[in-house]
């Protein structure tokens, strides 16, 4: 099983795994509350915020990893203060967890915005009115009524995760153990008049890997389909 | 003790609501579109008054002039809805307790006294999306018995059910208020089953409280002659 | 209908024919790094009208589309082995191929940087990079790289610098590295030195300590016709050599 794949690949999907479950569940906490905010409130400035979140979207993966590198990269105010605390960024898997997580985020937010909208606000009164503040309403009521929304962001999130390239490779370049991640170890075997086989096999263990987050998500999916009779703290 | 004056507004429409009455159980009665519902609202804090004060039981739950405005939960109501609005996610069990367990936890002897008091025993670990409408709404009335409330808020908990439910929860209400401690605001638009519970009746029309009835007044003047002898009545054992 | 199609008419029709077919412009793939001074050639019109379509990416991409059958006339990739793979599956037109220039290869530092740095000694390139890393292009895929790869194997420098490398998609993407201060030195061609006036030379790889940088040109299989013959002269000819050197290449005069 181990000469299946050379040891540098093993260590770029060992990689490409770490950096997507930590890109994903990193873009949690902010695209929970920014898919609540876009979904229930309304403010000045909303298009503009709807905007900015479509942009990884809309822009080539190659310009947000240029953006990236000129926020967050080693010579920027940003990137000298985390260095100064010895967190850089750059050239860092942890650079390349932000990189995904800036292209996972949208994707995120949007599926769960959707999911939020359709929560009824009835109920969320109903929970009100029997004594639950505005976080419990949302923790015990809106959330678990729109997970379905969340785990199917979840999933996209953390394969758009698994797969960022352009990004990535521009903001926190390819290095081993760090940042060549299995999309980089791919685009380099394609890249050699001979490597379209070893390609291949990465494009399948890229699959599997796929096949295994959505079988994942249908089982939490599944798993939450009977009621409970503990409501979520 | 209920003690309401409140202007409500909600576009071409408006309601001057004037009450006060100092009895366990106190209905709104009036047809549909009057404002009845909305004014139980205002009470639950779900819809802010354009001006007044609404207090019960001694606490003021809004005042426009001193800036008083409880929010739901601080108001410590329970309300029943008409569409019941219960939680999907939980089962019957877990909506009846999921008040209780915000407002001091879950006491199983409170849940087994409701469950028995509603006829709810045999459905608690049911689904709610099985349930009759009429089970629906025992669950509703259940879980906001439950949260310790302060007082119980009844919107048409009648209406929309078919005769053989409705006679039914008919009866377990009357029992409800039998063993209820605190007070009760119902708002109905069925003659029947505001006789068969309230004390006081507040007639709603033309935009203001039109008059003010104890339960024999109300009955006089609402309930057809043969009704007084309905079977529905003797069902439940109150005396016309 | 006319028994006999009017002489005029149909003269009219050969003349619209061949009109169409000049309007037509030859399509050049071409490697990226060449973009800077192929866009001055064609601006110029020194590369015949209508000008060229140019397409630019990376050598290995643009070779594979070939093989794909994408409509390009002629090619000139950054290495010799994408050349060879086409030749080697017959999508060469025969004949028709030679080494048009060459290239060095430099390592640079941002302009303001005031280092020199002596390649003949491992402490010298270290101490200059101190905690920050190499920018190169991917040494085992990307034509740039692989050529700093070798060159610095040459010197014995690659032991020392491999575990503080930047790897890039790019050569154009390692000098922006540079260019933005996030490495502080870069090995890029000279042609891109040449034309990227934020980053400085601070020293010369020796042409012997790597494969010798050639670019060759040639037409794609079943495109061999004036046209495309006609850019192969023009690409080759002295008015683009003098444009080529100016920005950096080294011109080769004679086919391979």
């Amino acid at each position: 099983m181990t000469d299946w794949l050379a040891p540098a690949e093993w260590q770029a999907l060992a990689l490409s795994l770490k950096v997507a479950l930590v890109a994903t569940l990193a873009a949690l906490p902010p695209g929970i509350a920014l898919a609540w905010w876009l979904a229930r409130r309304r403010f000045v400035g909303k298009p503009l915020l709807e905007t900015a979140l479509m942009l990884p979207m809309i822009l080539p993966p190659v310009v947000t990893g240029y953006l990236l590198l000129q926020w967050f990269g080693n010579a920027s105010p940003v990137g000298r203060l985390l260095t100064a605390l010895g967190t850089p960024l750059a050239f860092r898997w942890s650079g390349a967890a932000l990189a995904a997580l800036v292209m996972g985020l949208p994707l995120l937010v949007v599926t769960l915005r959707t999911a939020f909208e359709q929560v009824d606000q009835r109920l969320e009164q109903a929970a009100a009115t029997l004594g639950a503040s505005p976080w419990r309403v949302f923790i015990g009521v809106s959330l678990p009524l729109a997970r379905r929304g969340l785990i199917a962001g979840a999933a996209l999130t953390f394969a758009r995760a698994f797969g960022e390239f352009g990004a990535t490779i521009t903001f926190v370049s390819a290095i081993p153990g760090q940042s060549r991640t299995l999309p980089v170890a791919i685009y380099e075997l394609i890249n050699q008049p001979d490597g379209e086989a070893g390609a291949l096999r990465l494009v399948w263990v890229s699959l599997a890997v796929g096949l295994l987050a959505t079988l994942g998500a249908s089982l939490l999916l599944a798993r939450g389909a009977r009621a409970r009779s503990e409501p979520a703290a | 003790m209920i003690d309401i004056d409140v202007r409500l507004r909600r576009g071409e429409f408006q309601l001057d609501a004037c009450i006060r009455a100092e009895v366990p159980a106190l209905a709104l009665f009036g047809p549909s579109g009057c404002g009845k519902s909305s004014l139980l609202a205002a009470v639950a804090g779900l819809l802010r008054p354009r001006r007044g004060h609404i207090v019960l039981d001694g606490r003021c739950l809004f005042d426009a002039a001193r800036g008083i405005d409880l929010d739901p939960p601080a108001r410590q109501l329970g309300v029943v809805f008409q569409d019941a609005r219960l939680f999907p996610h939980l089962d019957v069990r877990g909506n009846l307790l999921y008040g209780a367990r915000l407002r001091g936890g879950a006491d199983p002897v409170a849940l087994a006294e409701t469950a028995a008091l509603l006829g709810l025993e045999a459905h608690l670990p049911r689904r709610i999306d099985g349930l009759s409408g009429g089970e629906a709404r025992r669950v509703a009335i259940g879980r906001a018995l439950l949260s310790r409330p302060r007082a119980l808020l009844l919107d048409e908990p009648l209406t929309g059910l078919h005769r053989a439910a409705r006679r039914e929860l008919l009866a377990h209400l009357v029992r409800l208020k039998q063993e209820l401690r605190v007070p009760l605001l119902l708002v109905s638009h069925d003659a029947e089953e505001v006789a068969a519970i309230a004390d006081r009746v507040a007639l709603i029309g033309d935009g203001r409280i039109a008059a003010s009835l104890d339960n024999a007044g109300f009955r006089t003047r609402h309930l057809p002659r043969d009704a007084l002898h309905s079977s529905t009545l003797a069902d439940t054992g109150v005396d016309p | 209908m006319h028994s006999r199609f009017p002489r005029w008419a149909l003269a009219l029709v050969l003349l619209a024919a061949t009109a169409l077919v000049q309007a037509a412009p030859p399509t050049l793939f071409a490697a990226a790094s060449l973009k800077p001074a192929l866009d001055a050639l064609a601006k110029a019109g020194a590369l015949g009208q209508p000008a060229p379509r140019l397409v630019y990416a990376g050598s290995s991409q643009l070779a594979r589309q070939i093989e794909q059958g994408a409509p390009a006339d002629l090619f000139i990739s950054a290495d010799q082995q994408w050349m060879d793979y086409l030749a080697a599956r017959q999508r060469l037109a025969p004949g028709q191929r030679r080494n048009l220039l060459g290239n060095t290869l430099v390592l640079v530092a941002p302009r303001d940087a005031s280092l020199m740095v002596d390649l003949t000694r491992p402490a010298s390139l270290l101490a200059a990079l101190g905690q920050g890393r190499l920018a190169i292009a991917l040494p085992d895929s990307v034509p740039a790289g692989i050529y700093a790869k070798q060159a610095l194997s040459a010197l014995h420098l690659w032991s020392d610098v491999a575990a503080q490398l930047a790897p890039s998609r790019n050569v154009r993407a390692a000098l922006a590295l540079v260019v933005k201060s996030e490495c502080p030195l870069g090995v890029v061609y000279g042609s891109d030195a040449v034309s990227e006036p934020r980053v400085r030379v601070v020293a010369r790889f020796p042409p012997s300590s790597h494969q010798a940088i050639v670019y060759p040109l040639a037409i794609v299989a079943g495109h061999d016709n004036p046209a495309s013959r006609a850019l192969v002269e023009a690409l080759a000819g002295k008015r683009a050599a003098a444009v080529f050197r100016h920005w950096g290449f080294d011109v080769m005069s004679t086919p391979p």
